[in-house]
């Protein structure tokens, strides 16, 4: 009886095991090894290759700088300034060489003001790669790490407590393998919104979106010549002006809103329409992007991308892929895509 | 004097206000550590975009070579500028590469690389690398076209003469040992691609010398070559589905997508199994009980 159980026990484990001989292990394979004397990307130096650094370069004051067994550096035999200090001392001795291996973090962290305790959105080469809330003093820190290093396109927008999003601004950035990159400053554009979609020619329309407190805002309205407002940020971060539309044509015009505090001035927010007309139609929120979401998630991604990748130079593409009408899926249509860009 | 001063500033005026300037467009360009090779010679040609203030969001074009001259050995767009390849830069036909991608929220610098060529000197001769039908579209909503400033790139190819010290070309050694970017796939389905079906998309971004292939597992079945967007076998997705991205120096990065729906019990080789084991179990034991008892 005993062994009927055994058995039983054995093939059960045996049959589970070949079923799930099926799985695939997450790993990663790297080819190359350190010791070859080359540096690689992710090495820091290799044997007597210490890619021209010296002790002084790593933030001591003399000594001699070797590569460890990892191609790290072993800054075990540099000198700092503070400690030769003292005399005496001596002691130190024996311990080979005993010094702790590190391996280096790639990583970048951004800091900049978007809106009070709005939801800050980082990309990473155009994918989503960190989100952070804001302060109440519309502050951000978002920190990302374990990259390859090399040349990265990083983008931050941000959502507005309306659950409206800013432009996006990005910026190219140069990432050294095993060091932290700091990227500060970072100034997100104001949102904006328009309470009419349709105004009566000399009725006001109100123009509000959200940004620094106590920020300036220069609003833009473009007709034959281009009209500028100003009005300030309140403590949570809102703006509003009206402005009057009695100095505007008929027709469909835009407007956009920069923001300004301590010298430092954002981009221009996206340019939001309305027209100029007989009636008033009030507008709703600009919450959906508004060309280039394909399959209606209120994003705009790799998917969309891809739908729009498999209709690119084929025949008869559906409305939803060809974003300017023309009757085509090309370049054009990617660039409007990309352009309404949210990860 | 005075005629010479109004044929002057008359020259002048033209030469300022009516010849074209490229100093305010978008540029393409190559750079190369020469111009002169020889014959035998692999050479790397990298290829960039220079913005001049603009912001780009999407760039497509041909680069046109003489293939009796230069035959491309090697395409890498590793860590490049472009995001999301619409045409990945291959050499389809003997003399030329196309390519078109884009760059979400656009780009705005002096020197973005677009993708580098290996090039072999085959014979010698002169030649022109040059660009055809290349766009930059501005990141500005409405894909217009910025204006562009060509410069083709001349080259020399020579046999050095029989004895003569020439110095040999060589390529740095570089060593890419970096797998590709973390990536995330995404399952969705659209009603305008098959027909509305499952699907899956991927793009993973390699900083060493570009992304080779993809492959795509679905449970226990066979992995495949894929490429993005994919049309999933199980349109269950009750299977994990794994994403492998491998680089040019074959560095692997792999993206697991667990199963988006339970898998109904009965589906469960696992469990059909272990029944099966206890049933015969159980007519063994009563065979060996029944033994027993006679």
């Amino acid at each position: 009886m005993n062994i009927i159980f055994v058995v039983i026990v054995s093939l059960i484990i045996f049959i589970t095991s070949w079923i799930n001989a099926g799985s695939v292990d997450l790993q990663v394979i790297i080819t190359g090894q350190c010791g070859d004397g080359v540096i690689q990307s992710d090495e820091s130096c290799d044997g007597s290759n210490l890619n021209g650094k010296t002790c002084s370069t790593q933030g001591f004051s003399g000594g001699t700088l070797s590569c460890g067994s990892n191609c790290t550096f072993n800054t075990s035999a540099c000198t700092s300034a503070s400690s030769g200090g003292g005399g005496g001392g001596g002691g130190g001795g024996g311990g080979g060489s005993g010094y702790a291996p590190t391996i280096p973090s790639t990583s970048v962290i951004f800091s900049g003001r978007a809106y009070p305790k709005s939801a800050v959105t980082l990309l990473k080469d155009a994918q989503i790669a960190a989100t952070a809330i804001a302060g109440v003093d519309a502050n951000f820190q978002i920190s990302i790490s374990g990259l390859t290093g090399g040349n990265y396109i990083f983008s931050v927008y941000s959502e507005d407590n309306k659950g409206v999003r800013s432009s996006l601004l990005t910026f190219p950035v140069s990432v050294t393998f095993g060091a932290t990159t700091n990227v500060s400053g970072i100034f997100i554009a104001p949102t904006i919104a328009v309470d009419k979609s349709e105004v009566k020619r000399g009725d006001n329309i109100a123009i509000f979106g959200q940004s620094i407190p106590k920020s300036e805002i220069t609003i833009a309205v473009n007709s034959d010549e281009e009209f500028f407002g100003k009005t300030f940020v309140d403590a949570n971060g809102a703006y509003l002006y009206n402005f009057d539309t009695v100095q505007l044509d008929t027709g469909q015009h835009f407007t956009k809103s920069k923001a300004a505090l301590d010298g430092a001035i954002s981009s221009f927010s996206k340019a939001i329409g309305f027209a100029v007309g007989t009636k008033n139609i009030a507008a709703e929120l600009p919450k959906v992007a508004a060309k280039g979401d394909m399959n209606s998630d209120k994003r705009v991604n790799l998917v969309d991308f891809s739908v729009a990748a498999y209709w690119y130079k084929r025949s008869s593409p559906p409305a939803t892929a060809d974003l300017n009408g023309d009757g085509k899926v090309d370049l054009v249509d990617f660039s409007i895509m990309a352009f309404y860009w949210t990860g | 004097m005075r005629q010479f001063i109004i044929k002057f500033l008359l020259l002048s005026f033209l030469a300022v206000f009516l010849m074209p300037q490229p100093i305010f467009a978008v540029s393409f360009f190559f750079n190369t550590q020469t111009n002169e090779w020889r014959v035998d010679d692999q050479f790397v040609a990298e290829f960039f975009l220079n913005t001049n203030g603009d912001d780009i969001n999407a760039i497509e074009g041909k680069i046109i070579f003489p293939s009796d001259i230069l035959e491309v050995k090697k395409i890498n767009d590793g860590n490049s500028i472009i995001n999301f390849w619409i045409e990945k830069p291959k050499s389809a036909l003997k003399s030329q590469i196309a390519f078109s991608g884009i760059i979400p929220g656009g780009y705005n610098d002096s020197q973005g690389l677009i993708f580098s060529i290996t090039f072999l000197a085959k014979k010698e001769g002169k030649g022109i690398i040059e660009f055809s039908g290349v766009k930059a579209l501005r990141n500005d909503g409405e894909g217009t076209e910025a204006p562009l400033a060509i410069s083709n790139f001349q080259f020399l190819i020579f046999n050095p003469p029989a004895g003569g010290l020439v110095p040999q070309i060589v390529i740095p050694k570089i060593e890419d040992r970096s797998p590709p970017e973390e990536f995330t796939p995404q399952i969705a389905a659209d009603p305008a691609i098959f027909d509305g079906k499952w699907f899956l998309v991927f793009a993973a971004q390699d900083k060493g010398f570009g992304i080779d292939r993809y492959e795509v597992c679905e449970g226990n079945r066979k992995c495949i070559v894929a490429e993005s967007p994919y049309l999933l076998q199980n349109q269950n997705l009750d299977r994990e589905i794994v994403v492998k991205a491998t680089d040019k120096s074959g560095n692997e990065r792999i993206a697991i997508l667990p199963p988006q729906k339970p898998r109904a019990w009965y589906k469960d080789y696992a469990i059909i199994a272990i029944l099966i084991i206890m049933a015969v179990a159980y007519f063994i034991q009563k065979i060996l009980w029944e033994k027993r008892r006679k």
